[in-house]
């Protein structure tokens, strides 16, 4: 399984094993990685999943969608490497990626 | 086994204290049927969270709200609480763009200035009410600013408004027109959308105004004035209630744990968790409801199609898989998320601004008065299907006399004589705040009542209107008014109420819309 590294603002790391197939966000709830909520559960209408992927990473995730655009445009301290974590999907290219939080989801 | 669990949500006697109720339901019977109002209800996190999230199973095409459903209550299409995709995502992703955390937390200056004006004139003395003073007013404010209302403008609307009652001044005086005008103008609504029009800026209704959306049938358009009308409605009936009860929820449970509140006195970087915390310990809004849609089973029960069940999320809320301890209030517990805001796609679209709120008015408190002690005996809960908070909640925050003992509060609707009657029956004259528990949530209104000779006479305001009252009888302590409302529908509202000591409770009638409770407390 694809290993995820999040790191939440405070530095303190989580290590966790991503099932592919699943969103990044679900996996970070699944194994209670504190610092992402996911209120919406995927729809794409919280942005209480969000994350900086890190720039080594940027290429490799898929793109922002447009209802995601949207929302980061309505969001809080977004930066350019800004996702909401439930857009990214699992794959095994993700092994070792590397998601850093915000101080705060709101 | 215990004795039968029975549980109903209005039942006040248990609203004082339902949680040990709820920690029996999710260990000795996670799927509850009642037959008396004929729901099911489930209590643990995970039963919550499953159903929120399967929007196909369990539909909000009738409401959230369980006499909504029962009644199979039918909405505008605008009113998105009240759909299913794909007329909810229509409006919902159209809201999305309107309404984005950083457009709320741009109110924030405004709303810390809001509280600095209701608690500044306090300080010094030795009360404050944590409803009348500030929860009754703050957050419906704080909607209005962010649908783009600053009082500078409402100045201006009235002005134009008044404007053009001058230049018609010199035509024949048609007395009922003028009336009407002047109700307009103070109901303001329609009247500010028009004046938005012609005067855009960059606030939420200039938005609501200009920008163009896929209607449900996959036309791109702009929202119609009744659409804008009734999505205001929506939002500010979702805004208002349930934080003005955050704010109630706030004051008692700080004061019921002096230690953790004197920790956040001193240590305001803790105030976002105590404001989480609060959140998921007494959620203001304790039930969700939802219409099943397919024959289903459940804990080993059959649920059949077109049930309606409820989901008790104050209770999932304390669920000890989920939230250890769950039953104490601890503002250091590990942060996991609870389940006030619903989950899944109707999720709370102005949870951002809660919390905003939340913080900024604890934050202000705190700065004038870092210790209290709630008045129980003088405090008023009420508890419906939809809301549980305090109507009225005073506090000590200064010298506390000797003689006054703090015991459990009594609810709004238990007719026992409440505290004030001892110094004699409040008079009906003056102004009351009114809620209806009515159908997008609380509606909050204003009575004002004069008396002249045996009669009175009135006004009654809500939902931006204000209109004379009719008919107001008073018999015994029974009471009876009607009140003709014009927004957001024209309709005839019939109010059947009874007065114990100084709350005035029973049922508002809405035509065909049917009868819900309400609940008055003197200004
Ligand atoms: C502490 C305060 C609040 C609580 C506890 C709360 C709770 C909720 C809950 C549980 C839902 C989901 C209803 C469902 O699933 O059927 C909801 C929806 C909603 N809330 Fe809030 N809310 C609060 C404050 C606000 C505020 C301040 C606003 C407006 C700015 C707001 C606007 C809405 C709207 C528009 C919806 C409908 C969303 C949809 O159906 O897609 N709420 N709220
Ligand atoms: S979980 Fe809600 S936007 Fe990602």
């Amino acid at each position: 399984m694809p290993k995820i590294l999040f790191i939440e603002h405070s530095g303190k790391e989580h290590l966790i094993e991503a099932e592919a197939g699943k969103s990044v966000m679900q996996a970070a709830v699944e194994n209670m990685v504190p610092g992402i909520v996911g209120d919406c559960g995927g729809a794409c209408s919280c942005a209480t999943c969000h994350g900086y992927v890190d720039p080594a990473w940027q290429d490799k995730v898929d793109p922002r969608n447009e209802t995601e655009e949207m929302m980061l445009d309505g969001a809080m301290n977004v930066e350019s490497n800004s996702r909401l974590t439930c857009q990214i999907l699992v794959k095994q290219e993700l092994d070792g990626l590397v998601v850093r939080l915000p101080s705060s989801q709101f | 086994m215990s004795a039968a669990i029975s549980w109903d949500p209005y039942n006040a006697d248990l609203a004082k204290d339902p949680y040990p109720t709820y920690k029996r339901l999710r260990e000795e019977m996670p799927l509850y049927y009642n037959e008396e109002h004929d729901f099911y209800a489930v209590t643990r996190f995970a039963d919550i969270e499953a159903t929120l999230r399967d929007r196909d199973l369990f539909s909000s095409r009738h409401g959230d709200i369980l006499e909504f459903i029962k009644a199979k209550s039918v909405m505008p299409d605008s009113v998105f609480i009240h759909q299913d995709p794909p007329k909810h995502t229509a409006y919902r992703s159209l809201m999305q763009r309107i309404i984005t955390p950083k457009r709320m937390h741009a109110v924030e200056q405004d709303i810390r200035a809001l509280c600095a004006r209701s608690l500044d004139p306090l300080v010094g003395g030795d009360r404050l009410d944590f409803i009348a003073n500030l929860g009754a007013e703050m957050p419906m404010r704080a909607v209005s600013m962010l649908l783009g209302i600053p009082e500078k403008d409402q100045i201006a609307i009235r002005q134009s408004v008044d404007d053009r009652l001058r230049t018609e001044a010199g035509k024949p005086i048609d007395i009922a027109a003028q009336q009407q005008l002047q109700q307009d103008a103070l109901s303001g609504f329609d009247e500010y959308i028009a004046w938005r029009e012609k005067n855009p800026s960059d606030d939420m209704m200039t938005e609501l105004l200009q920008s163009e959306f896929k209607d449900p049938e996959g036309v791109t358009r702009r929202l119609t004035r009744d659409e804008i009308s009734n999505i205001v409605n929506v939002v500010a009936g979702a805004g208002n209630e349930t934080t003005n009860r955050l704010i109630g929820w706030m004051g008692k449970t700080l004061s019921e744990n002096p230690d953790q509140r004197r920790e956040v006195a001193k240590n305001f970087a803790l105030i976002p968790q105590t404001v989480e915390e609060v959140l998921r310990f007494e959620p203001p809004g304790p039930f969700l409801a939802r219409e099943v849609m397919r024959d289903m089973e459940l804990h080993g029960r059959k649920i059949p199609k077109g049930a309606a069940i409820l989901l008790l999320v104050a209770a999932g809320n304390r669920d000890e898989s989920r939230f250890v301890n769950g039953d104490s209030f601890n503002i250091h517990r590990e942060a996991r998320p609870h389940m006030t805001f619903g989950q899944g796609i109707h999720v709370c679209i102005g949870a951002p601004l809660a919390r905003l709120e939340g913080r900024v008015a604890l934050e202000e408190i705190l700065k004038r008065f870092p210790d209290w002690e709630v008045d129980l005996d003088n405090a008023v809960l009420s508890s419906t299907s939809t809301v549980r908070g305090w109507d009225s909640l005073p506090a000590w925050i200064g010298s506390k006399p000797k003689n006054v003992t703090v015991s459990i509060p009594k609810p709004a609707a238990e007719p026992a004589p409440a505290p004030a009657a001892a110094a004699g029956p409040v008079s009906l004259e003056g102004t009351w705040n009114v809620v209806v528990k009515g159908p997008t949530g609380p509606q909050p209104a204003v009575l004002v009542l004069e008396k002249s000779g045996d009669t009175y006479t009135g006004s009654q305001s809500g939902q931006g209107s204000t209109t004379p009252i009719a008919d107001f009888k008073l018999t015994g302590n029974k009471v009876y008014w009607v009140n003709h409302v014009t927004k957001p529908m024209k309709i005839k509202v019939e109010f059947n109420g009874e007065l114990n000591g100084n709350v005035l409770s029973g049922k508002a009638k809405a035509g065909f819309m049917g009868s819900y409770p309400f609940t008055a407390t003197k200004a």
